[in-house]
């Protein structure tokens, strides 16, 4: 297997952006094309674009050759739109890594999009409800807050988590994305009585404990490692991937507080990087309600199953703590446009390995990251790991 | 300027499969059989004839030996409260289900999701007995039958 590297990144706002579908494809790139040396639109040879529903939420479908086009990129070897929910952006680092590593394509662009925002609401919420099982979970009321509601009800019953304990983060998270630009939820910070106290949407979570409906876009550059710095000094290595799926319908699941598919993910991404959990420095992990974050924490293997609770409340989570997570300001702080999440999570990690953060976030010394993303039913997990250059 | 005025139709149906609910005649489906016996006021469901999986939801195919030799089970009317929740926002087309009660119910050896009738949700909690109730979907266009649950009474 070949090694790969990222060699080039760029990220747009994220938030409610005055801007198209197309429109934020072609910001993402310019701004990629444009960290990058000696690359041009040309040397693109293939091009992976994640987006979760631009069918529903922009009415256009095969849109890999679309983005392609915007981007003035003519791919000769492989061009794909990989679809799964909310990790369609990590699925498409994921085929981009996988080709590069079998030798199908030495450079490769990866573009995560989605545009949420639409002039009816009610519709964008709709178009959510597809994602559990539409004909036999959605038609039940099922969307990701009543979801996530009933394992955080289940997580509180069979472990003891606590509704402060969630809370915290979100005030963590925000504190990280109060003062990054690109963040939706910028310039605020948050106590843990605001997050308690904001608006229901599916009790115990509120609207505060959840992530937004977001417009974004990122991309990214990866290529064969040995090519990596005619592009760039300072590249970022792809060392191990996981990936695991058990069930989809609510029937078919493990249980709502425990996520097995992410400790069998995790498994296999820290054996392919030769690592384990203890050596991760920093993990962009997805936050796309408070409960995740810390069941994520748990099936990652940062602390016990059913203590993941006790690890947020002891700052283990934080920087100065075991690890650091979600430093650009999670899902629930940047806002989680869901094609695009998988691509600012892996960008983290590259401005964080060359020093491009402010000091405010940077996290000292780290060698080892890792990226995580669930979709739909909590049913698939979804795992990276990357090591500074 | 003078523009010609081309005019766009003010409304539009809402589209048949954003109603959520399934097409449940044979025209459209292989398990047609489900929706015959709910109106029937039974919950039934897929039992492979060959290694005894008992499916959620029916099947046409065994996930587990991948056995086409299913037979039709009913399932108990009553069963118990596993997770639940009030969801504060209504997706399109459910407008008229408010407050929209979601919750989990154990089943006959399943976990089944379902929406919660006749409940308010300090009535709730987790372990609680559960009832079958069996409801008619009218949109003017065809007739069709769902499950859900309310609190035993």
């Amino acid at each position: 297997m070949r090694k790969v590297a990222v060699v080039g990144a760029g990220h747009t706002k994220f938030g409610k952006r005055n801007a198209g579908w197309r429109d934020l494809v072609q910001e993402a790139g310019k701004l990629a094309f444009e960290s990058v040396d000696n690359l041009e639109p040309k040397d693109i040879e293939s091009f992976f674009i994640g987006a979760a529903q631009p069918e529903r939420f922009a009415f256009l479908t095969h849109v890999a050759p679309l983005a392609a086009e915007m981007l003035g990129i003519a791919p000769r070897k492989i061009i794909a739109r990989t679809e799964l929910a909310c990790a369609s952006g990590q699925a498409a680092i994921r085929y981009a890594f996988a080709s590069i590593a079998a030798g199908l394509t030495d450079i490769a662009m990866v573009v995560g999009v989605e545009k949420m925002f639409m002039p009816n609401m009610l519709e964008a919420q709709s178009n959510m409800t597809c994602v559990l099982d539409r004909e036999w979970d959605g038609v039940n009321g099922l969307s990701a807050p009543p979801f996530f509601a009933m394992c955080a009800q289940r997580h509180m019953i069979e472990y003891g988590t606590t509704r402060e304990q969630m809370a915290l983060v979100r005030v963590k998270n925000q504190k990280f994305a109060s003062k990054n630009p690109l963040a939706q939820f910028s310039g605020k910070e948050f106590k843990v009585e605001d997050v308690i106290s904001s608006k229901p949407v599916s009790p115990p979570l509120c609207l505060l404990d959840c992530s937004g409906i977001t417009d974004g876009a990122a991309a990214m550059i990866l290529v064969e490692a040995s090519l990596a710095k005619k592009f760039t000094d300072t590249p970022m290595y792809i060392i191990g991937s996981g990936q695991a799926s058990i069930g989809n319908l609510i029937n078919g699941l493990p249980g709502l507080a425990n996520w097995d598919a992410c400790a069998i993910a995790a498994k296999e991404a820290y054996k392919m990087a030769g690592i384990t959990a203890d050596d991760v420095d920093i993990a962009e992990v997805h936050d796309c309600f408070t409960i995740s974050e810390i069941i994520e924490y748990e099936e990652l293997g940062f602390c016990r199953k059913g203590e993941g609770g006790r690890f947020i409340e002891e700052g283990q989570s934080d920087i100065g703590g075991k690890v650091a997570v979600n430093t650009r300001g999670g899902l629930l702080g940047m806002g989680h446009p869901l094609g695009a999440t998988a691509l600012s999570q892996a960008i983290e990690l590259f401005w964080q390995f060359r020093g491009e953060v402010p000091d405010y976030r940077y996290v000292d010394g780290a060698e080892i990251g890792l990226t995580h993303n669930l979709s739909g039913s909590a049913s698939v997990h979804s795992i990276m790991i990357y090591r500074r250059g | 300027m003078e523009y010609r005025t081309v005019k766009l139709p003010e409304k539009i149906d809402l589209p048949t499969m954003l109603d959520f609910y399934p097409l449940q005649t044979e025209e459209w489906t292989r398990v047609s059989k489900f929706f015959e016996n709910l109106k029937e006021g039974k919950l039934t469901t897929t039992k492979c004839r060959d290694c005894n999986a008992v499916h959620w939801h029916p099947r046409i195919v065994c996930p587990k030996c991948m056995s086409d030799d299913l037979e039709w089970i009913e399932l108990p009317k009553e069963g118990k409260l596993h997770a639940f929740v009030e969801s504060i926002v209504i997706p399109l087309g459910m407008e008229q289900e408010s407050p929209l009660l979601v919750g989990v119910v154990e089943v006959g050896g399943l976990k089944i999701s379902t929406k919660i009738d006749d409940a308010k949700l300090e009535d709730l909690e987790v372990g609680m007995d559960m009832e079958l109730k069996v409801v008619k979907v009218e949109d003017g266009k065809q007739e069709r039958y769902w499950y859900r649950f309310r609190p035993k009474k």
